[in-house]
């Protein structure tokens, strides 16, 4: 239907991730998984997708012995972003 | 309108798409609202240093009057360490605007203090002029990045102040501080904390 849009990004909880990471330098998983109120295991797989891609970059480690993932945007993903903004400004002002 | 969990299952509409990146960006730019208990820290710290020098001058102990400026790493080292330790905890992301504002606060505090304790005879009377405008523009450019009106006013006027007091005879500079932190830190910070309350409610 939306043939322009990056189907990696037109997706709810992956748009939401990439959006959230575009305000910040890194964010870790408890921090994407409260402020989007989604599932533990939906964002997992999400970020898996968004990892594949090469839209962002997942960094496991351990504080205070808890293990902890931080996620950050990649330029790949920075770029894919513009585009896709750039994409529904079309789809929304076609004359412009 | 969206449904995290069940996300990925419906196809967004470009308006949806546009609507939940604009509020996402907004909701995460929400959460890292500066709030303004740093500025009247640092202002009420500067008010009680240079409002105690000028009293010891005042009652002539000149000897005495360096000492105050022990409070700014012992007092003020001890406090921000301990915000350090809490942000550090709460382990909340890093903003790279926050990354950009703590660092200037970090190097403009460290000439502050070098210029106090080293250079105020070289200084003499340009000494408390250099030091408002210093601090002014580190709270301009704040108030700029993080597009707060009280702290670029508040900076903008103690930059006048601080121009204004190289009229001024050195008796009477620290008033010109003292006026200075109080529009330039203690105001726009209380005016911060005031918005941010409101916005809870």
């Amino acid at each position: 239907m939306f043939k322009d849009l990056d189907p990696i990004l037109h997706s709810q909880l992956r748009l939401s991730i990439v959006s959230i990471l575009i305000s910040v330098d890194e964010a870790n998983f408890n921090f994407i998984k409260d402020s989007t109120q989604a599932t533990s295991g939906n964002i997992s797989i999400q970020i898996k997708k968004l990892r594949d891609a090469g839209y962002i970059n997942v960094k496991k480690s351990f504080i205070n012995n808890y293990p902890n993932t931080a996620v950050s945007i990649t330029d790949k993903g920075i770029e894919a972003f513009e585009t896709y903004v750039a994409n529904l400004k079309k789809y929304i002002n076609p004359g412009e | 309108m969206f449904n995290h969990k069940t996300m990925d299952k419906t196809m967004l509409t470009p308006e949806e798409s546009l609507s939940l990146i604009t509020k996402t960006i907004e909701e995460t730019k929400e959460r890292f609202k500066e709030n303004g208990h740093v500025l009247v820290f640092w202002g009420t710290l500067i008010l009680i240093v240079i409002g105690s020098q000028f009293i010891l001058s005042r009652l002539e102990l000149y000897k005495f009057t360096l000492y105050p400026n022990y409070l700014y790493p012992l007092v003020g080292g001890s406090y921000m360490t301990y915000i350090w330790i809490k942000e550090k905890k709460k382990n909340l992301p890093k903003t790279i605007i926050g990354n950009i504002l703590g660092n200037i606060g970090w190097i403009v505090g460290m000439n502050l203090m070098t210029m106090g304790f080293f250079f105020s005879d070289q200084l003499g009377e340009a000494m408390a002029p250099v030091f408002i405008i210093l601090l002014a523009l580190m709270i301009i450019v704040c108030g700029l990045s993080i597009k707060s009106r009280p702290l670029t006013i508040g900076g903008g006027l103690m930059n006048l102040i601080g121009l204004g007091s190289f009229f001024l005879d050195r008796d009477y500079q620290a008033f010109s501080m003292m006026l200075g932190v109080v529009v330039g830190l203690i105001i726009p910070g209380l005016l911060l904390n005031y918005a941010r309350r409101k916005d809870n409610v």
